[in-house]
């Protein structure tokens, strides 16, 4: 009886196996690296105050845990605002410009000007505006997200076969259907190019808008652990932001893997 | 008095003013900048009548056939006559089922959704569309293949999907530009007898663009075959052959001299485009 239920139950266990195998490798180079550095340090005596244990830096979030988890969650919150704001403006202001000659000739110029100027200083616009609130660095996150995302849906819209568009008006489709039937899915796999780039991006932009003042967050752990020059806290906050920016990264290729199943190659 | 009366079967379809042709076009001609692509095309197509079109590369076929689908307008000066109707090529904008060379299918779109996308943008019920997709399948070759999708099809299984979609587009004329091009001879064979039970099922017009003449010959009620650029048609001849057409056709004495005839026309053409020059 257990025998038999054991046998039925293999199958989905071998399939969600699979499924967590990439993943499971993944872990274990990490683990591979951090033991690596581990003997490193040890082996040529490195002193904790240029590189401290791998072991030191988990114990010490493992000694606080609960300042990292909040300090990741509103660093994570941030970006995760500002991000889903950002690739939905990008995509829409991609689109308009695609089909609005007069638009993408007066106003995307301006975009382009408005990139060049650092993050840190526009940071500091926002700080003004919005102060020391959460709004603040989900703008600056924002701001760096939509950008990419903008100039890679315009991309991908006009990589569209011609012949397609042909053949969609030969069936006598309106300029909106060819939109939405056709130059829409074929962006879809350069929307997620930018998608990928504009996480780590908007990551870095939390981090950096906590910088300008706040209580929580990677970003105020990491500017504690500095003033303090305790290298282990700044290690912690890096592995923590890593840790972040995995599962960010992760996320967006898991939703890409489902709504680009066609492995974006167009035909 | 009576003579010519007696065999009416053996003259020119453009000769029996009985019919209106669907598609009549005359001194169609079109000028990109600098170059000449077709001068002064005339043609006619009778409903129900299956057309094939011949002629060396770069003669212009594909022009004619995007102006014929609406997508291109032709010179001023050129006749273009549909249904008995003078028109402007844009008005044909939905009302030709037009198959390009390749099979366009979108990636994204499974064989059922590839094959009711007209139908989707006519504004059809999807769901009624998809059911009759799925009783066309088997006749396509396509059956149990509803939910595969582009890239998991061969070339010849895609250009059925390609061909559905476009019997599924309910127009009475049909252009399809080499639609078998790029398959094997083989799958070919297979694909041009397969579309000759599909065209004489579905009773529609065709007019058939290629550069092989053993095809244009076998499919065709007519094979018009095109001069060098500037296109224009060089000459046009009826193809008596009964149907329905077994493979064993091409061997057949009339079909042997009619090839040579083509060929001969063609060749003439080409040397035109490719031959030494001679001046």
């Amino acid at each position: 009886m257990t025998v038999q239920a054991n046998m039925a139950g293999a199958q989905p266990m071998a399939r969600r196996f699979g499924a967590v195998l990439p993943l499971l490798k993944g872990l274990v180079a990490i683990a591979a690296v951090l033991l690596a550095v581990e003997l490193l340090v040890i082996a040529f005596g490195i002193r904790p105050y240029v590189l401290p244990r791998p072991s030191a830096v988990i114990e010490a979030v493992l000694r606080t845990p609960g300042a990292y988890r909040d300090a990741m969650i509103r660093t994570g919150l941030e970006t995760l605002m500002g991000f889903g704001a950002g690739a939905l403006f990008g995509i829409w202001i991609g689109v308009a410009f695609s089909r609005l000659r007069f638009l993408r000739e007066t106003i995307f110029p301006i975009f382009i000007v408005s990139q060049t100027i650092p993050v840190i200083a526009f940071g500091a616009l926002v700080v003004m505006w919005f102060g020391n609130t959460i709004l603040a660095k989900a703008v600056i996150v924002f701001y760096l997200t939509f950008f990419p995302v903008t100039v890679n849906c315009l991309l991908g819209m006009r990589a569209v076969d011609q012949k397609q568009v042909q053949l969609l008006r030969s069936f006598g489709a309106s300029d909106r259907e060819i939109m939405r039937k056709l130059r829409f899915p074929t962006a879809l796999p350069h929307i997620f190019v930018a998608l990928r780039i504009a996480s780590a991006l908007g990551l870095a932009g939390a981090v950096v808008g906590e910088w300008f003042g706040d209580t929580t967050g990677l970003g105020v752990l990491l500017l504690q652990g500095m003033y303090a020059e305790n290298m282990v806290a700044i290690w912690a906050s890096i592995l923590c932001s890593a840790v972040l920016g995995i599962a960010f990264f992760g996320a967006i290729g898991l939703a890409e893997k489902r709504i680009v199943f066609w492995g974006g190659e167009s035909s | 008095m009576n003579m010519p009366m007696t065999y009416p079967s053996t003259m020119e379809p453009a000769m029996t003013p009985a019919d209106e042709p669907i598609l009549d076009l005359r001194k169609l001609s079109k000028t990109f900048g600098e170059v000449q692509a077709l001068d002064g095309v005339d043609l006619t197509v009778q409903p129900g009548e299956f057309v094939t079109v011949v002629g060396p590369s770069g003669c212009g076929k594909s022009t004619l056939f995007n102006i014929v689908s609406g997508l291109e307008e032709p010179d001023n000066g050129s006749v273009l006559r549909f249904e008995g109707q003078s028109v402007h090529a844009k008005h044909l904008l939905g009302r030709v089922s037009f198959m390009p060379q390749r099979d366009l299918l979108l990636a994204w779109r499974n064989v059922i959704d590839n094959a009711i996308l007209p139908l989707e943008i006519e504004g059809a019920n999807k769901a009624e569309a998809r059911a009759e997709a799925q009783r066309m399948l088997p006749e396509f070759g396509l059956a149990g293949f509803a939910d595969k999708y582009p890239h998991e099809l061969s070339g010849g299984m895609r250009q059925r999907v390609a061909l559905m979609r476009t019997f599924m587009f309910k127009r009475d004329l049909l252009l399809l530009d080499e639609p078998f091009g790029a398959l094997d001879a083989l799958t070919r064979t297979m694909m041009q007898r397969w579309l000759l039970e599909v065209w004489q099922k579905h009773k529609r017009t065709v007019l058939f663009i290629t550069h092989d003449v053993d095809e244009a010959i076998f499919l065709g009620d007519k094979v018009l075959v095109m001069t060098a650029r500037p296109g224009a048609i060089k000459l046009a001849r009826t193809v008596d052959l009964p149907r329905p057409r077994s493979a064993d056709l091409v061997t057949s004495p009339e079909f042997i001299s009619l090839k040579r005839e083509l060929l001969d026309a063609i060749e003439e053409e080409s040397m035109k485009t490719f031959g030494p020059a001679s001046h």
